[in-house]
C-alpha cells in the first residue's frame, strides 16, 4: 500500500513538472533556511571542538550580589578570590578549570598591528577542555605556580605574528608591552565558544592579569569537569550548600550585598541566560521553536493553496477510490503520506543547500574560525522539521479532498 | 441576417487534419427559427461557432447584419457578439458563484462604453436584468444561486441572459438536451415567444419534435448541408 | 465591473479563505521587515554627529590600583599623548565612546516629563578631539572646575523633548524626583549617535569629567595617516609611564566598520528571507491562478461569448486578484494599525505608515505579476473549445 501511495505520488510529481518545481522550491528553501539555523543553533550549544566534554560539564559564568531590597545588584564574572575560597576547594567535581573573560588587546609587529583576544587560563584548563595541538604543548601547573610569562597561541595568531606554517615553539610574542615565551599551538577556536575562544592563552598568575582582587567579583569563569552525569547533580549541591554558608551582609567594594546569586549550570543553561536574556531555558526553546512554526507558516500556507487548487486534478481518482468503498481516514491517509513523500524530498534538496550555505558561511569570515556543520542533532532535528512541515502543509488539502462527494468527483 | 459563403472549416493537429465543415452556404434571414439538425460529429456545433463569431472559418465568409466579420478583430468581434449575439447551452453554463441576478448582468458588463451611462439614462442594468428574467418567469428567484436552481429554471436563466442585451440573433446549441420532455417544452415555448417578439433564432438539436417547432430545417452530414427545407406546419 | 468582480470574490469567500489568509500573513511579514527597514534607514539620513575618521580609543586598565593613585598617571599619560606631532587632541571619556560596546543610560525627570537619556562623562577637550559642533552655550571648560551645581551639555534631541525650543541655556535644573539632584545647562550639541548611524537619535547628556575608573578611555585625534607603527611607540611609552597597567587601542573607524558589517548583515539576512518568502508566495500564487484558470476554462469562454474581449478576460483576473488583495490588505492594516496606534516598540508613527505604504504596495505589485502571465493565458482561451468541454 505504502510503495503505491509513493508511486502515485511520484506520477503526480511527473505530471506537471512547473508545480513539482514550485512545490520543490518553497519545501526546500524554507527547510534550508531552518536547518542552517539549527545548524548554528547546534554550534552555538552543542558539543564542540574544544569543549568536546561539554556533556558532563558545568559552568559558572557569573556572580550576582544583591542588595537587602533587590533593588539594586552587580553582576559580573568570578573573582580569584571567590573562586579559592568557594570553589576550587569543591570535592565532588573531577576537575576544576578557571578561565577569563576574553580581554581584547593589541600587539605590533613592524607597522602592522594586530587586535587579539587574550585569557588567562590554569594548567587544568588544558585538561579539562580537547584543545588539538598543531606544535608544541599547554603550559602546565608549576609553569602557573611561578607565574612563567608563557603562551600558548592560536593557529590564526601565529599565522599573523610570524608568518604562515612558521616552526615558533620557543619563539617569543610581545603582547601589551609584555613578552611571552610560546610553548604550544592549537588550532583556532571560533568567536562564538564563550569559554575557549582566544588567541593567546596565558597563565592566570602572569603579572599582567592582575588576578588578586579585592572583591568577589572579577574577571574569571570556571569549567566543572563531572565524573558522569549523576555526579552533576552532587556537584551542584554540594556548591548551593558551600554558597550557603557564606556569611551575609558583607560589603564588597562599598555595596553591602545581601543575597549571592551564583549556579553551576551547563552550558545549554548558562549559554541560554547570559545571551538570550531569557529567565530560562524554556523560554529560549520556546522563543526558537515558535520562530521555526511562524517561518514554516507561509510557506506551507502557500503549498496548502497550491495543493487545494490542485485537488480537483485528482477528483476522479479520489471518486472512483470513494465509490469502491475507501473510508476517509484511508485516502485522508493517502495524501498526508504523499505529502510527506514530496516534503522529504525537499528536505533532501535542503540537506544539499544547507550543506552549500553553511560551508560559504565557514568560509565567509563572518565569525571568525566558525566550524558549523551538519551533524547528527541537526539531521535529527531536520528531520523532524521535515515531517512538521509536511503534515502542517498537507493536512488541510488531504481534507478537502477527502471529504470531495463521490458524484462531484466522479462528474468531472 | 446572417449569410455564410463558401465555408470551410479543417481542424489541424500535428499528425491530422479533420474537415470539419466543407463548402457550407446558409442565408438566414431576420426574424427565422432555424434549428440544425444531424448526428453527432456532423459539424452542427461548429457551425453554430462560426455564426457566433467564437471561432473562425479556414475559407469562406461570415456575414452577419450586411458586414463581412472575416477580418475582424477580437475587439470588434466581441463587441458584435455581445450587441448582436445571444447564446444559449446545452449545459446552461452559469457562473455558480453568481446570484441568478449577476449571472444575468454579466452581458451588459461586457458593453464598456455605454455601461457606466446606463446607470443614469435609461434603465439600470438591474432593472434590464429584472425585466429578462421575468420574461423567462424567474423573476421570483433573482437572489438564488444556480446550485439551488432545477435544469429547467437554469436554462431559463440562461435563456434571460442571452436576451437581456436585447441582440437580434439567439444561437442555441442543444438548449433542451439536458432536460426531460416537459422542461424543454416549456424552453421551446420561450423560444418560441422571443421568436415571435421579433428574434432571429438558430438552435441545434437532434430531437427531432423541438426541431418540428421551427420554422426551417438545416440537415447536415459530415460537415456538408444535405438538406435545407421550410416547415409548413407554422405556429 | 469592479463590483462585479467583488461580487464574484464575495461569493467565492469560503474557497478563497486561505488565498486571503496567505496574503494576509505575507504582508504582515512585510510589514515588520519594512517596519525595521525604514526605522533603519530613517536613522542613517541622521546625521552621525561627529567625526570617527582618524579617532582612536585608548582602553586603561589600571588594575587594584586605586583610582585616586591613578588619576595623576592618567594626566601624566594624556600629557605624553599630546607631546606627539601625531596627536592633534586628546580627551578622557567614558568606557562609552562611540562604537564601544558599553553603554550607560538613565531617566531625567525634568520638567514633569521623563525621558530616557544616554550618559557620557568627557573632559573639556572632548567636544574638540570629536569635532562635536556646539549649537547653543558652550562646551565644558576649567571654569566649570569650581561651581557647586553640575554643569551638563544636553544633545538637541533631548532638549527639544523636554523643553522644545525654549532658550535653555543657563537653565537650573532640578529634578522632579529629588530636589538635591540639581545640575545647570551650558550647551546644546547636535546629533550624537554613539552607535553609528544606524542608531536611532537618541537623547544623550554630557557631564565633566570625574576620577573614577568609569573615565578608563582616553580618545585621541591622530593626524592623517599615523599608523601601527606609532601606535606601538606611544604604547610602548605608556608602558613606562604605568608599569602594571594595561592598553588596548581601537581605531574608531574600524569599530564603525564592524558596526556597520552587524547593521548590514542583520538587514540582509532580513532582506532574504523576506525576498525568499515573497518569492515563494509569488511562485504559489502563480501556481494557484493557473489551476484556477485551467478549472474556469468553461466561464472563460462564456464570457468571451457574451462578448468579453481577450483584454478584458485578462483584466478580470488581475482583478479578481486586486479584490482579494484588497480584502487581505484592509484586514491586514487594521492589524498593522495597532502599532502606531498602541505605539508599540515605542518607534515614531510616520515609520509604520512609510512601512504600511511600501508594503500595500509591493503586495499588489506582487499579486499583479504573479497574475499577469496566467491572465494572459486566459485570454488565449478558445470560447469555441471551452465551450464544449464539458
Amino acid at each position: 500500500m505504502l510503495t503505491n501511495y509513493i508511486k502515485i505520488a511520484w506520477k503526480v510529481l511527473l505530471r506537471h513538472p512547473f508545480y513539482t518545481f514550485i512545490t520543490l522550491f518553497g519545501i526546500s528553501l524554507t527547510l534550508t533556511v531552518l536547518m542552517v539555523l539549527t545548524s548554528f543553533i547546534d554550534h552555538l550549544i552543542g558539543v564542540h571542538y574544544p569543549e568536546t566534554k561539554r556533556n558532563r560539564s558545568l559552568y559558572m559564568m557569573q556572580l550576582g550580589i544583591i542588595d537587602s531590597t533587590k533593588n539594586s545588584r552587580n553582576q559580573s564574572s568570578l573573582s580569584y578570590k571567590f573562586l579559592k575560597q568557594f570553589v576550587l576547594p569543591l570535592q565532588t567535581p573531577e576537575k576544576i578549570a578557571i578561565v577569563s573573560d576574553r580581554m581584547t588587546t593589541n600587539s605590533y609587529v613592524g607597522s602592522k598591528r594586530l587586535r587579539l583576544g587574550l585569557k588567562f587560563t590554569d594548567a587544568a584548563f588544558w585538561e579539562i577542555t580537547d584543545f588539538a595541538f598543531v606544535a608544541g604543548k599547554p603550559y602546565r601547573q608549576p609553569n602557573v605556580t611561578n607565574g612563567d610569562n608563557v603562551a600558548v597561541i592560536s593557529e590564526s595568531f601565529r599565522d599573523d605574528y610570524f608568518g604562515k606554517e612558521a616552526a615558533v615553539v620557543g619563539k617569543s610574542i610581545e603582547v601589551d608591552n609584555t613578552r611571552y615565551r610560546v610553548l604550544g599551538v592549537v588550532k583556532s577556536v571560533p568567536d562564538t565558544q564563550l569559554f575557549t575562544s582566544a588567541d593567546v592563552y596565558l597563565p592566570y598568575t602572569v603579572p599582567k592579569s592582575n588576578y588578586l582582587t579585592d572583591s568577589y567579583l572579577g574577571m574569571f569563569q570556571v569549567i566543572m569537569l563531572a565524573r558522569d552525569s549523576q555526579n552533576m547533580a552532587a556537584i551542584e549541591q554540594e556548591y548551593k550548600e558551600v554558597i550557603s554558608r557564606i556569611p551575609v551582609p558583607f560589603v564588597d567594594n562599598g555595596f553591602k550585598a545581601y543575597h549571592l546569586e551564583t549556579d553551576a549550570k551547563t552550558y545549554f543553561d548558562t549559554f541560554a541566560n547570559t545571551q538570550a536574556g531569557g529567565p530560562d531555558i524554556a523560554t529560549f526553546l520556546t522563543l526558537v521553536v515558535l520562530f521555526a512554526l511562524m517561518f514554516m507558516l507561509l510557506p506551507a500556507l502557500n503549498l496548502v493553496n497550491l495543493n487545494v487548487g490542485r485537488s480537483m486534478e485528482r477528483a476522479s481518482e479520489i471518486g472512483i477510490r470513494k465509490a469502491f468503498g475507501a473510508p476517509i481516514t484511508t485516502l485522508l491517509g493517502q495524501f498526508i503520506i504523499e505529502n510527506l513523500f514530496i516534503t522529504l524530498l525537499g528536505g533532501l534538496l535542503a540537506l544539499g543547500l544547507s550543506w552549500i550555505i553553511i560551508t560559504l558561511i565557514n568560509q565567509s569570515g563572518w565569525i571568525a574560525h566558525l566550524d558549523m556543520t551538519i551533524n547528527l542533532t541537526v539531521l535529527i532535528v531536520s528531520t523532524l522539521l521535515t515531517l512538521i512541515f509536511g503534515v502542517l502543509s498537507g493536512i488541510i488539502p488531504a481534507w478537502r479532498m477527502a471529504k470531495l462527494s463521490i458524484a462531484d468527483a466522479l462528474k468531472s | 441576417m446572417i449569410s455564410l459563403k463558401k465555408i470551410e472549416k479543417v481542424y489541424r493537429t500535428s499528425t491530422i487534419e479533420t474537415l470539419a465543415l466543407t463548402n457550407i452556404n446558409l442565408h438566414i434571414g431576420a426574424g427565422e427559427f432555424v434549428s440544425i439538425m444531424g448526428p453527432s460529429g456532423c459539424g452542427k456545433s461548429t457551425l453554430l461557432n462560426l455564426m457566433g463569431l467564437l471561432d473562425a472559418p479556414s475559407a469562406g465568409q461570415v456575414e452577419i447584419g450586411g458586414q463581412t466579420v472575416t477580418q475582424y478583430r477580437d475587439k470588434d468581434l466581441a463587441q458584435l457578439r455581445n450587441q448582436k449575439i445571444g447564446f444559449i447551452f446545452q449545459s446552461f453554463h452559469l457562473i455558480n458563484d453568481l446570484s441568478v441576478l449577476d449571472n444575468v448582468e454579466i452581458p451588459l458588463l461586457y458593453r464598456a462604453a455605454s455601461s457606466r451611462k446606463d446607470d443614469t439614462v435609461g434603465p439600470t442594468r438591474r432593472q434590464m436584468a429584472q425585466e429578462a428574467l421575468e420574461k423567462v418567469g424567474l423573476s421570483n428567484r433573482v437572489k438564488h444561486f444556480p446550485g439551488q436552481l432545477s435544469g429547467g429554471q437554469k436554462q431559463r436563466v440562461a435563456i434571460a441572459r442571452a436576451i437581456v442585451g436585447r441582440p437580434s440573433i439567439i444561437l442555441a446549441d442543444e438548449p433542451t438536451g439536458n432536460l426531460d420532455s416537459g422542461m424543454g417544452n416549456e424552453i421551446m415555448a420561450i423560444l418560441q415567444q422571443l421568436n415571435a417578439d421579433g428574434a432571429t433564432i438558430i438552435m441545434v438539436t437532434h430531437d427531432e419534435t423541438m426541431a418540428k417547432k421551427t420554422q426551417r430545417l438545416v440537415r447536415l452530414f459530415d460537415g456538408s448541408m444535405v438538406g435545407d427545407s421550410t416547415l409548413m406546419y407554422d405556429v | 465591473m469592479i463590483r462585479h468582480l467583488f461580487t464574484l470574490i464575495w461569493n467565492k469567500k469560503r474557497s478563497q479563505a486561505l488565498l486571503l489568509v496567505e496574503i494576509l500573513a505575507s504582508f504582515l511579514v512585510l510589514f515588520a521587515v519594512m517596519s525595521l527597514l525604514v526605522f533603519k534607514v530613517g536613522n542613517y539620513l541622521s546625521p552621525i554627529g561627529y567625526q570617527y575618521q582618524n579617532r582612536w580609543a585608548v582602553t586603561l586598565d589600571w588594575g587594584s590600583l586605586p583610582d585616586s593613585l591613578a588619576d595623576p598617571i592618567r594626566q601624566r599619560l594624556k600629557q605624553r599623548a599630546l607631546a606627539y606631532p601625531e596627536v592633534q587632541a586628546a580627551s578622557f571619556s567614558s568606557g562609552n565612546t562611540p562604537f564601544a560596546n558599553a553603554t550607560s543610560n538613565g531617566e531625567h525627570h525634568w520638567n514633569g516629563k521623563v525621558i530616557n537619556s544616554f550618559h557620557f562623562w568627557t573632559d573639556d577637550d572632548f567636544a574638540r578631539t570629536m569635532d562635536i559642533p556646539v549649537l547653543e552655550g558652550r562646551w565644558f571648560n576649567r571654569s566649570d572646575a569650581a561651581v557647586t551645581i553640575e554643569p551638563i551639555v544636553i544633545t538637541q534631541t533631548l532638549r527639544q523633548q523636554v523643553f522644545g525650543s525654549e532658550n535653555v541655556i543657563g537653565r537650573i535644573l532640578v529634578a522632579d524626583d529629588d530636589p538635591k539632584s540639581k545640575s545647570r545647562i551650558i550647551g546644546v550639541v547636535g546629533n550624537y549617535k554613539r552607535a553609528g548611524e544606524y542608531e536611532e537619535n537618541s537623547p544623550g547628556t554630557f557631564y565633566r569629567y570625574q576620577r573614577d575608573r568609569w573615565q578608563n578611555t582616553l580618545v585621541l585625534r591622530v593626524r592623517p595617516g599615523t599608523d601601527a607603527r606609532f601606535e606601538a611607540r606611544l604604547i610602548k611609552d605608556f608602558g613606562n609611564i604605568a608599569k602594571e597597567w594595561s592598553f588596548a587601542v581601537n581605531y574608531m573607524a574600524d569599530q564603525r566598520e564592524a558596526k556597520q558589517n552587524q547593521e548590514v548583515i542583520q538587514i540582509a539576512t532580513f532582506l532574504i528571507l523576506i525576498t525568499f518568502l515573497l518569492i515563494n508566495v509569488a511562485l504559489g500564487l502563480f501556481g494557484v491562478l493557473n489551476v484556477s484558470i485551467a478549472r474556469r476554462r468553461g466561464e472563460i469562454g462564456l464570457r468571451r461569448a457574451l462578448g468579453a474581449t481577450e483584454g478584458s478576460i485578462s483584466w478580470q483576473f488581475v482583478g479578481e486578484m486586486w479584490v482579494l488583495a484588497t480584502f487581505a490588505l484592509v484586514l491586514g492594516l487594521l492589524l498593522a494599525g495597532q502599532f502606531p496606534l498602541l505605539n508599540v516598540f515605542d518607534l515614531d508613527a510616520g515609520v509604520y505608515l512609510v512601512a504600511m505604504g511600501v508594503s500595500v504596495v509591493v503586495i499588489y505589485l506582487l499579486v499583479t505579476l504573479c497574475a499577469v502571465f496566467p491572465s494572459r493565458q486566459a485570454a488565449m482561451v478558445q470560447p469555441a473549445v471551452a465551450l464544449h468541454e464539458e
